[in-house]
């Protein structure tokens, strides 16, 4: 009894016009959830008839938009604006730490804390590599590609230090950073980076390591110094990163060596890649045959595009903690940690 | 799997809280009250960044009139401002016997004394201050009309708390006669402040079954309770809590691990036996220190050293603050977080401002239920309703209004005392103001005391 009433609802639905009966269809929705029905054979019907449904509906959709445009163009109006598809970046949970560009506050703090002084140049950077104690096969190909890319990097074999006491030596020997990379079954799968004398030390997760020699077609950097990408580091936390990030390498990068090296972040992934570019100028053809209008200036118009050329390691970084200070385990105070209880949601990003 | 239920969360009270950070600057945060919704936020901030003024202590003198703030900077200057609009009232630059820069010997605690210590005027203040390494200060200055020439007690108490090691952290007693010193090589020891002479040290926890001596290092520590100035909580590096009894014996009654970071912070409940700790990586927690039983964490994606936890002398709330630039308000009972604010900067501490009130401006009559509670034999917890006088219509106000009120209010309040004798109320009469107060008050917690209150009186009558 109650099965034919809903088939009749059913097809109501599809008799039913798209704008007009939106309101109905709603309602009906509500009355043939197929979680409502009991038999398996009926519920899966009335699932596969809903499913069609939308299938329908979103087809409609995109015919008409479609219809829209075209009619738009014709008539020569303003385009129907384009939607923006939703990410889970740009729905991300509202977050207040997010930086301000006319907080007055913010610059106070940049200007008061540990990286600064390499920042306005007062003092060159100087990097310390090191690894962990025990390291082999990936572990030095990674350290030599590195130390190509950050210039004035020094690798010093690890030996049996502790870290605190290289720490130390590294600071009486004016290094400004100490880079400590961490292999796993002869696999990188941590860094670490401590600001020198006071600066903070961050953990990061490593993952996606690609050595140059791998890459396919890859360059061969020059010794030229960089020049720096760091891209979507939005929060204070971020911002900091960033910051210790633009440390490492010399503040004035040496535009002939056409060299780029990029942090990008991404849901509080880091990117890292290392590229080579060049400006080409070519003549486009599509002006040309356009039409006889833009002949002339079609002799003349050159088009400038940029070539890519990776060179250098490719890997991806997670911040696992920010420690306030210098490596410190035991009694050390973390400016930041990744806790479990953070992940409670998709949208919920930290840099 | 991720809690997808929200637990029921009250409001947060109105309150007004201070804090300083590593640029030097005071904010202050108030909330209006939950009938209106509104979220704390910050509606002053004193000072200009600057590093070198980073706040590295700071005391609130909390009466009820005229307030006062004091923070201690990096550069060694201390300075006295006002709670209610932030006017500095004394300025003192650093004072070394013996030529140590500022910076080498940082001021770790600053503590503005509540009782005149000198009978000499009315309006001076005393304050102590401890450095680094262990040289202990107590002053008194009058106050006067320009910040710049207050007049100095020209024979400043001064003595050495620790021969060697680093002081990291003190505390002085409520009644202002004891504090208690501790820090890195530093036995927790005790100092009367009238004699300035040692009363009683801690003795290091012997080695453990491996033979392993942990190095002393304390980087916090309290009074349990404000009566007894014989029980000390601490917290050292090692993540432990120690209880101390000073009539017992000189090792720690109870010991107990916390997580696997330092303790950062510690501080007592009202109760006399509950303590809040923090630690270096952000949690917070509740524990029964009679038992040393953990009464709860307080979960709310804090990621970033806890440097400072203040209790609300009435309001069932405590204030956490740290590194990662947030300011938390978290309910006691439920252990719920109430509200945040983000400010900024590394924050150094937080205080509480427990005389603010927002009062009704337009003015209501005098109601007789407000007489009624100031009931004054209860403790103080049992008290913390009957000052909670909010109404929505306050919210709106401008700054200078609230100024104001605060003033009419502490005008206002002079003859409260006095109420307490005659509580000539019939008991019919009395329940039927609790009844009607439970119906207009929707504050978290407050039913209950209030309950209880109701019980007392009836059982009084």
């Amino acid at each position: 009894m109650g099965g034919k009433r809903k088939k009749t609802d059913g097809v109501g639905i599809e008799g039913g016009d798209d704008g007009e009966s939106r309101k109905k269809k709603m309602e009906q929705k509500d009355m043939l959830l197929p979680s409502t029905v009991k038999n398996k054979e009926r519920r899966s019907a009335v699932h596969a008839k809903l499913k069609h449904q939308k299938k329908v509906d979103k087809r409609k959709k995109a015919k008409a938009r479609e219809a829209d445009e075209k009619r738009a163009l014709e008539l020569g109006e303003e385009l129907p604006p384009k939607k923006i598809p939703r990410t889970i970046e740009n729905t991300r949970e509202i977050d207040d730490t997010v930086c301000k560009p006319d907080d007055e506050e913010l610059f106070a703090g940049n200007d008061a804390d540990e990286f600064s002084s390499i920042l306005k140049q007062d003092c060159t950077p100087k990097i310390l590599i090191t690894t962990s104690r025990f390291n082999s096969t990936r572990g030095p190909a990674f350290i030599s590609d590195l130390l190509s890319v950050i210039p004035n990097a020094h690798y010093h074999k690890r030996g049996t230090y502790d870290l605190k006491k290289i720490v130390e030596y590294a600071k009486k020997k004016d290094f400004t950073s100490v880079i400590v990379i961490h292999t796993n079954r002869r696999e990188p799968d941590a860094l670490l980076i401590i600001g020198l004398p006071d600066g903070p030390t961050a953990h990061f997760k490593l993952s996606k390591l690609v050595l140059r020699k791998d890459l396919k077609n890859h360059g061969n950097p020059t010794s030229h110094e960089p020049e720096l990408v760091l891209a979507n580091f939005t929060t204070r936390l971020g911002h900091r990163v960033g910051r210790m990030i633009q440390s490492l390498f010399p503040q004035e990068p040496n535009f002939p060596g056409r060299r780029v090296v990029t942090f990008h972040n991404q849901r509080d992934f880091i990117f890292f890649r290392h590229h080579r570019y060049i400006f080409e100028t070519k003549e486009s053809k599509q002006t040309e045959s356009k039409g006889t209008k833009g002949s002339k200036e079609a002799k003349s118009r050159e088009k400038v595009i940029a070539r890519l050329q990776e060179c250098g390691p490719r890997f991806t970084m997670k911040l696992i903690s920010l420690q306030h200070g210098t490596f410190d385990t035991k009694g050390g105070e973390y400016e930041w940690v990744h806790k479990p209880e953070m992940d409670t949601s998709r949208r919920r990003f930290f840099l | 799997m991720p809690r997808t239920t929200t637990v029921e969360s009250p409001g947060c009270p109105p309150f007004r809280a201070l804090t300083a950070d590593v640029l030097g600057l005071v904010k202050v945060i108030e909330s209006r009250g939950e009938q209106s919704g509104a979220a704390a936020k910050v509606v002053e901030r004193w000072g200009d960044p600057d590093s070198s003024k980073c706040v590295l202590a700071a005391s609130i003198l909390d009466r009820k009139t005229d307030p006062l703030l004091g923070v201690a900077r990096k550069s060694g200057l201390i300075e006295v401002i006002s709670v209610i609009n932030g006017d500095l009232r004394l300025s003192l630059p650093n004072v070394c016997q013996d030529g140590t820069r500022p910076e080498d010997d940082p001021i770790v605690k600053l503590h503005l004394f509540k009782k005149q210590r000198s009978e000499s005027s009315t309006r001076s203040c005393t304050l102590l201050t401890c450095t680094t390494k262990g040289s202990v200060r107590i002053e008194s200055f009058e106050d006067s009309k320009s910040p710049a020439d207050s007049i100095r007690d020209p024979s400043p108490t001064t003595w050495n708390v620790c021969g060697s090691g680093n002081i990291l952290c003190s505390k002085v007693e409520e009644y202002e006669n004891y504090a208690l010193f501790g820090g890195k090589g530093v036995e927790v020891n005790v100092w009367d402040l009238q004699k300035c002479t040692k009363i009683w040290t801690a003795k290091s926890p012997p080695k453990n079954s491996l033979d392993i001596f942990t190095p002393t290092w304390f980087t916090s520590a309290t009074f349990l309770s404000k009566d007894d100035h014989r029980k000390l909580v601490a917290g050292t590096n090692c993540h432990q809590v120690r209880l101390y009894d000073i009539s017992a014996q000189r090792r720690p009654v109870i010991t107990f691990d916390f997580r696997e970071t330092p303790i950062k912070a510690v501080a007592e409940d009202l109760d006399g036996h509950t303590v809040y700790i923090g630690n270096g990586s952000g949690d917070l927690a509740s524990v029964d220190i009679r038992t040393g039983k953990l009464l709860g964490c307080f979960i709310g994606k804090c990621s970033g050293s806890i440097r400072s936890i203040a209790r609300h002398p009435e309001l069932p709330i405590i204030a956490s603050c740290g590194l990662d630039s947030y300011l938390r308000i978290w309910d006691i009972h439920s252990r719920q977080l109430l509200s945040t604010v983000f400010l900024k900067q590394h924050l150094t501490n937080v205080v509480f401002d427990s005389h603010f009130r927002i009062q009704d401006v337009a003015g209501s009559a005098p109601e007789p239920q407000d007489v009624n509670e100031v009931t004054c034999q209860d403790e103080d917890e049992e008290a913390m309703p009957t000052k909670r006088k909010t109404t929505s219509k306050g919210h709106g106000d401008s700054r200078s209004k609230k100024k104001k009120s605060r003033k009419t209010n502490v005008a206002g309040s002079a003859p409260e005392p006095q109420d307490v004798n005659e509580v000539p109320w019939q008991d019919e009469d009395e329940e039927a103001m609790t009844t009607k107060r439970k119906k207009t008050s929707k504050g978290h917690g407050d039913s209950r005391s209030k309950k209880k209150k109701s019980r007392k009186i009836t059982e009084e009558d």
